[in-house]
């Protein structure tokens, strides 16, 4: 296993989460999609540290760290957006939430 | 290292398939959290056991499961109007396009090939990355910390109901 395989499995990854993101409708599914992105992101982070001669590789765990805390973060917001917009509505289409299209 | 390591990249492209193309959102979430446990097994691969535990613990035990409760809490009707066809292809389109593009520029780019460099046991220590985070780095490590409280209390202003409003 050489560095370009686990940098061409992370743009797969990130090719199917932008497909999710662009494709599906439901919010939650767009939400995977997201969630597939920052895992490729994380992935070649820490391939890129393992197989460079870095300095120091505790700065590639690092930023997977800060991308997971981050990621949990997001998603907090977005499940509660995500709840709010199921109470008014009853459906959590993206096509339904346009009330500030200009 | 190199059976383990291609049944694990397999496990991720099927789970991350599986994700993207199951109508239900549930099972689509399942598949998620498939992708996320066979890259928790790459990051123990690349090195990292702390990183995949972080992985397993946050990811797979946090944050797909506070979506499935999400699932549960807005979806009663499981099933979705289909999206159409001229989006799913000019979503397909453009996911291909942008992946063929880059995958260009990175068989093109002239990585290193070969074996990983010999691993230092003390550079990658567990104890290294502590003394890495709350020394060099310790203010993105606050700036997390506020990041995170915020988002918690974001979270509940939002989904709070208002009290004068009548429950429906």
């Amino acid at each position: 296993m050489s560095l370009e395989h686990f940098i061409l499995l992370s743009l797969v990854l990130f090719s199917l989460g932008l497909y999710a993101v662009m494709a599906r409708r439901n919010l939650i599914a767009i939400l995977i999609g997201i969630e597939l992105m920052l895992n490729a992101a994380s992935l070649n982070f820490m391939a890129f540290n393992r197989f460079l001669p870095v300095e120091d590789p505790t700065v590639g765990q690092l930023f997977v760290l800060f991308i997971i805390g981050l990621a949990a973060a997001e998603v907090a917001i977005a499940l509660s957006i995500i709840l709010i917009v199921y109470r008014e509505r009853k459906r959590i289409d993206v096509d339904d939430i346009n009330e500030l299209r200009g | 290292m190199g059976g383990i390591t291609g049944l694990m990249m397999a496990l991720a492209v099927a789970g991350a398939l599986l994700a993207v193309s199951l109508k239900n959102v549930l099972h689509a979430i399942f598949g998620l959290a498939l992708t996320l446990l066979a890259v928790a097994g790459l990051f123990a691969v690349l090195g990292s056991p702390f990183v995949a535990t972080m992985q397993v613990l946050i990811y797979v035990g946090g944050i797909t499961v506070a979506m499935v409760f999400a699932v549960m809490l807005s979806t009663v009707v499981q099933q979705h109007a289909a999206e159409s066809p001229w989006r799913r292809a000019g979503a397909a389109v453009v996911a291909v396009g942008f992946a063929v593009g880059v995958g260009l520029v990175v068989i093109g780019a002239g990585l290193p090939d070969g074996p990983p460099p010999p691993m230092i046991a003390d550079a990658w220590s567990v104890k290294q990355v502590g003394h890495s985070l709350l020394a060099d780095y310790n203010v993105v490590f606050e700036a997390l910390s506020v990041i995170l409280l915020l988002a918690i209390i974001g979270a509940i202003v939002i989904s709070r109901r208002d009290p004068e409003e009548t429950p429906s």
